[in-house]
């Protein structure tokens, strides 16, 4: 017993170490979840048309992510550039052209929510519908970012 | 006389620096040369490779010509630094590292012969012989990282240059004796053990470096100090270390010590760098015991210590080149792995943030742009750079504090699998131990 003295306070060193580690979580990183698109989400009231426009394309990808069966989080990533689009679509094994459709008409259908509720003005929405229509995919949040940062609020 | 062990020892230690002394500066250098990632970590394991062919021919001519090795091999070093430091191109570098650790291995070994005549003893040489090489080998990282903050990667070759020309100070009046006896065969159980605890060692000393400076943004200065505690330690316990234990039994508990320290830098619970203290005093604490007392144990009983020498700085060097080439690709793989969670958790996090939504979908592109940055300059993101200029109110530091928290422990967790990995390495060290038990005993 003497002699594995050493090597028992060895392994107890470690355990003084190792086992407050582990009891706080040490080893288990889980990144912060995604949410599921499909299910509604609470959101702030917007203050002013700016953030009305981009309130709107929140809830447009929401809706496609919902519709191509991916996480919000991926879409937004993927409308950063046409490279990360093109990745998006080959990776999930979407068709480029009906993501692009879904796109388009996710926007088109959440300004038509934002102007039936009364939260986007009559005169403004034929804009942003067309831009929501005809701008491609990658271009679509900074174009929607730019017009909101040129209206009131 | 002092003067002399000094700068014999201090030559050991610069050598052998060089080891891990570039950790910090692989990006800089992927920055100057157009080179894959995969190939410079080659300005990492050339030196290392080659210090391990190398080591055994160059201790056999040392014994015959100890004075003549260590002029030769402190000249050849300098020079070598001089041109890493003025390389042209990668080619050039990688060459003048291999040429670098061939005047390293000349050096290191005539120093043992020389420590040893002028110390008037065997194991006092050997133990400042040890001390100065783990010593150097523990600093390396940190003093290249400081070295490439203030004056670029070049001036770690260049300032070793005028330092090594000082170490042939080491040879006024000395007069040295060729080692005449046979050198014997090596022991293969002990130095097999060296290559394993050295392939642990390399995650401890290289890994917990890259996570301090390139996980968590710590700066090289601070991180430098921060990873002296394992050097310490290790000294510390070298120095304190009970007559009473056996060498064996010393080793053996090292292991132990080692491959837990190990398991815990993996199982770090949060992002700081005073979580990596307590699993530092375990790793340097398994160094004290290991290396030395494995190196005594290679060179028990046998006659000529510099070939003994030379096999032991081999084995600990392909133990290095080892450990690299098994953790590279497997912290490479992780850290992609946990970047593309951290990318997705982030955006999540910016979507779902109290932020203006006027902000919200020009901060996930701002954060996305740094993301694809650091990814090409190959480093870790540093989100806090993306949103430098964001304004200083609650909703924007709880964002940015969400951010950063997630990628720290996203770099945490990517961290773990090379730590496993690496203490496994180690406890490999187990299965010769046992064969050198039965020698002894």
């Amino acid at each position: 017993m003497k002699r594995l003295a050493p090597l028992l306070l060895s392994i107890a060193l470690v355990a003084v170490v190792v086992i407050p580690y582990m009891a706080l979580g040490g080893g288990t990183f889980e990144p912060t979840p995604v949410a599921d698109p499909c299910q509604p989400r609470d959101r702030a009231e917007a203050d002013g048309l700016g953030e009305t426009i981009e309130r709107i394309a929140l809830q447009a990808v929401d809706h496609v992510a919902c519709e191509l069966g991916v996480s919000r989080e991926e879409l937004v990533l993927a409308l950063r550039s046409e490279d990360a689009f093109d990745r998006f679509t080959s990776e999930n094994g979407i068709d480029r052209g009906k993501a692009e459709d879904a796109i388009h008409a996710g926007l088109v259908r959440a300004v038509d929510e934002a102007e039936d509720d009364g939260t986007l003005p009559g005169f403004i929405a034929p804009f942003v519908r067309k831009a929501a229509e005809s701008v491609p995919p990658w271009l679509i949040l900074e174009t929607l970012e730019r017009l909101g940062s040129f209206l009131p609020g | 006389m002092s003067l002399r062990r000094g700068l014999l020892g201090l030559g050991v230690g610069l050598a052998l620096a060089d080891s891990s002394i570039v950790t910090l500066a692989v990006p800089e250098i992927l920055g100057q040369f157009d080179v894959a990632i995969t190939s410079v970590s080659w300005v990492l394991t050339s030196f290392n490779l080659v210090l391990a062919v190398v080591a055994v021919p160059a201790a056999y001519v040392s014994r015959r010509r100890p004075r003549q090795s260590y002029g030769v091999g402190v000249v050849v070093f300098a020079c070598s630094s001089l041109v890493c430091g003025l390389a042209p191109s990668f080619e050039v570098l990688i060459g003048a590292r291999c040429v670098q650790a061939v005047g390293a291995a000349l050096l290191v070994t005539a120093a043992l012969d020389l420590l040893s005549q002028i110390e008037g003893g065997d194991e006092r040489a050997l133990r400042i012989w040890v001390t100065a090489g783990v010593v150097g080998a523990a600093l390396g990282p940190a003093a290249g990282g400081i070295l490439t903050e203030l004056l670029g990667w070049e001036s770690i070759f260049l300032a070793q240059v005028p330092v090594a020309v000082v170490l042939l100070l080491a040879l006024r009046g000395l007069e040295a004796r060729p080692v005449a006896t046979p050198a014997g065969r090596p022991s293969i159980a002990a130095n097999a053990a060296l290559l394993f605890v050295a392939g642990g060692l390399v995650a401890a000393l290289f890994l917990v470096v890259l996570l301090l400076v390139e996980g968590w943004g710590m700066s090289p200065a601070a991180a430098g100090v921060v990873v002296t505690v394992m050097p310490l330690t290790a000294i510390a316990v070298g120095r304190l270390r009970p007559r009473s234990l056996g060498e064996l039994c010393g080793v053996v508990c090292g292991v132990v010590l080692l491959a837990g320290g190990l398991g815990a830098l993996a199982l770090m619970p949060r992002a700081g760098w005073g979580w990596t203290i307590p699993p530092q005093i375990l790793v340097g604490a398994g160094l004290g015991l290991t290396v030395g007392g494995l190196t005594r144990l290679a060179l028990r009983g046998r006659p000529d210590q510099v070939v003994h020498g030379g096999w032991t700085l081999s084995a600990r060097h392909a133990g290095v080149v080892v450990g690299l080439l098994l953790l590279a690709p497997v912290l490479t793989s992780a850290l992609d792995e946990s970047r593309d969670e951290a990318i997705r958790a982030g955006a999540a996090i910016v979507l779902d943030s109290d932020i203006p939504p006027l902000d919200k979908l020009g901060v996930a592109q701002d954060v996305l742009a740094e993301v694809d940055r650091s990814s090409d300059a190959g480093e870790l993101p540093d989100v806090g750079r993306a949103l430098e200029d964001r304004p200083d109110d609650d909703e924007w530091n709880a964002l940015v504090s969400a951010l950063e928290d997630q990628l720290d422990r996203a770099v945490t967790s990517a961290f773990s699998g090379p730590f496993l990995l690496a203490a496994a390495l180690a406890l490999c060290a187990l299965v010769p131990l046992a064969f050198v038990r039965r020698r002894v005993e």
